[in-house]
């Protein structure tokens, strides 16, 4: 795993972090909730995605 | 025939032979006429109850405060000074027995206590998850067994530099102080350092009260995490860490979450969005339901009001109605023409007239008029 696809992670989380927050907002428009709901539910997949294949990589050092 | 030597000979081949023999000794006694000179050297005897033996080093080994009476083990080289007689330079200094850990670690939490190394003030967060860390544990140990397994199989993407060191024995202050000063040098993004290791006796897990791990724990750049796996007695670096585990796993599980439930919460929170969505829209549905009533209600009370008026206008026209007057006894008066006669100016005697009552009309002679 290198270290872009750790950010790729962080920066996944914090997409979804924004979108989802989005919701908890006053007034929702309904139009514009569809399109965010859809925009979270893709982030959420990618995540899973994400998440399932992603793998540790160890770095030996001798001190 | 005895070797003969100048006093500068004897006590350079004296150095020699004993090199030869014991270039590292290692001597357990009781403590006895501590005392640190200039701040940095340090002069001491050990003793037993037959014999004593000098000992010279720095403060840069001492594990931290001691006092008389406290027993040690010390590994040193045996070396006879020129002007200075016989010591032994240590090299590593432990203190040995319960009784003496202890009350060594009590001088030294003490000490630490005083300078605000373990307050709460000092505490950093660790990102949760971090994209990268230090690891300092022993390759071999089942504690880097069980840390790598928990991590694994909760997370992923995670980047792990391991620098394998002793966590135990008199080798291990020195291994994890330089772990740590490497691990601090590199930088590289790493978010935090963990430093595991199994649990043990008290003096297996002594490298943990060692003054120079606990100031290089407190003194780290980057956060320390300090897993240990033991109950009870909290080692000085734990306390000295920002945060502490309880074992090597526990370190695992409080570094990162578990990425199934992970991926369960992230369901569950877009289910809540789904759900915020379906409660606009029943709230809008009821506003528009709700505005077609408050329509319909509207228009129910002109109805209301328009036939209410109508009602009104009906009695009113009913009140006119001649009908009505003429069924109260009053009767309309016609002349031939069927004019009708309301002044007694337009009859005169003999007149034919009509007198139309509700019910039918009378028809009649005038006979007399009077004023």
């Amino acid at each position: 795993m290198t270290m872009k696809e750790s950010k790729n992670y962080k920066t996944l989380k914090a997409e979804l972090d924004e979108a989802l927050l989005w919701f908890e907002g006053d007034d929702l428009d309904v139009d514009k909730a569809i399109t965010q709901y859809e925009h979270a539910l893709k982030l959420t997949k990618e995540l899973e995605e994400y998440l399932k294949k992603a793998e540790n990589s160890i770095k030996k050092l001798q001190a | 025939m005895n070797p003969t030597f100048s006093v500068s000979d004897f006590v350079a081949v004296f150095n020699q032979t004993i090199a030869y023999a014991y270039p590292t000794v290692t001597i357990t006694g009781e403590l006895a006429n501590f005392r640190v000179s200039k701040g940095k050297w340090v002069y001491f005897d050990l003793k037993d109850d037959q014999a004593s033996v000098r000992f010279f080093g720095t403060v840069y080994m001492l594990p931290g405060p001691l006092e008389d009476g406290m027993m040690l083990q010390i590994e040193g080289i045996p070396r006879l000074h020129q002007t200075f007689g016989f010591s032994i330079t240590a090299q590593t200094i432990t203190p040995v027995g319960e009784g003496s850990m202890k009350k060594a670690a009590a001088l030294l939490e003490a000490k630490l206590v005083k300078e605000g190394l373990f307050s709460e003030e000092r505490k950093r967060p660790i990102p949760y998850p971090p994209s990268r860390i230090g690891l300092i544990a022993s390759g071999e140990s089942a504690a880097y067994a069980d840390f790598m397994k928990i991590i694994t199989s909760r997370w992923g993407g995670l980047e792990i530099i391991h620098v394998d060191s002793q966590v135990q024995g008199s080798a291990a202050p020195a291994q994890i102080v330089q772990a740590l000063d490497l691990l601090n040098a590199r930088g590289e993004g790493i978010e935090a350092i963990i430093i595991t290791r199994g649990g043990g006796s008290a003096d297996d897990l002594q490298a943990f009260n060692v003054e120079s791990v606990v100031r290089a724990i407190a003194a780290s750049r980057i956060p320390t995490l300090v897993a240990i796996g033991h109950e009870i007695d909290v080692s000085l670096a734990e306390r000295a860490a920002d945060r502490r585990a309880s074992t090597p796993s526990n370190a695992a599980e409080l570094l990162v979450p578990d990425r199934e439930a992970m991926i369960v919460q992230n369901k569950t929170r877009l289910k809540g969005c789904l759900q915020t969505i379906n409660y606009t829209l029943q709230a809008l549905s009821k506003d528009i339901e709700l505005q077609i009533s408050q329509g319909l209600n509207s228009a129910l009370d002109v109805i209301v009001q328009e036939r209410h008026r109508l009602q009104q206008d009906i009695l009113r026209l009913r009140g006119n109605d001649p009908r009505i007057i003429l069924r109260k006894g009053y009767a309309r008066i016609q002349d031939a023409n069927k004019r009708t006669i309301n002044s007694v100016g337009m009859v005169i005697p003999k007149d034919r007239i009509a007198l139309r009552l509700s019910d039918g009309t009378i028809e009649a002679i005038v006979e007399k008029i009077i004023k």
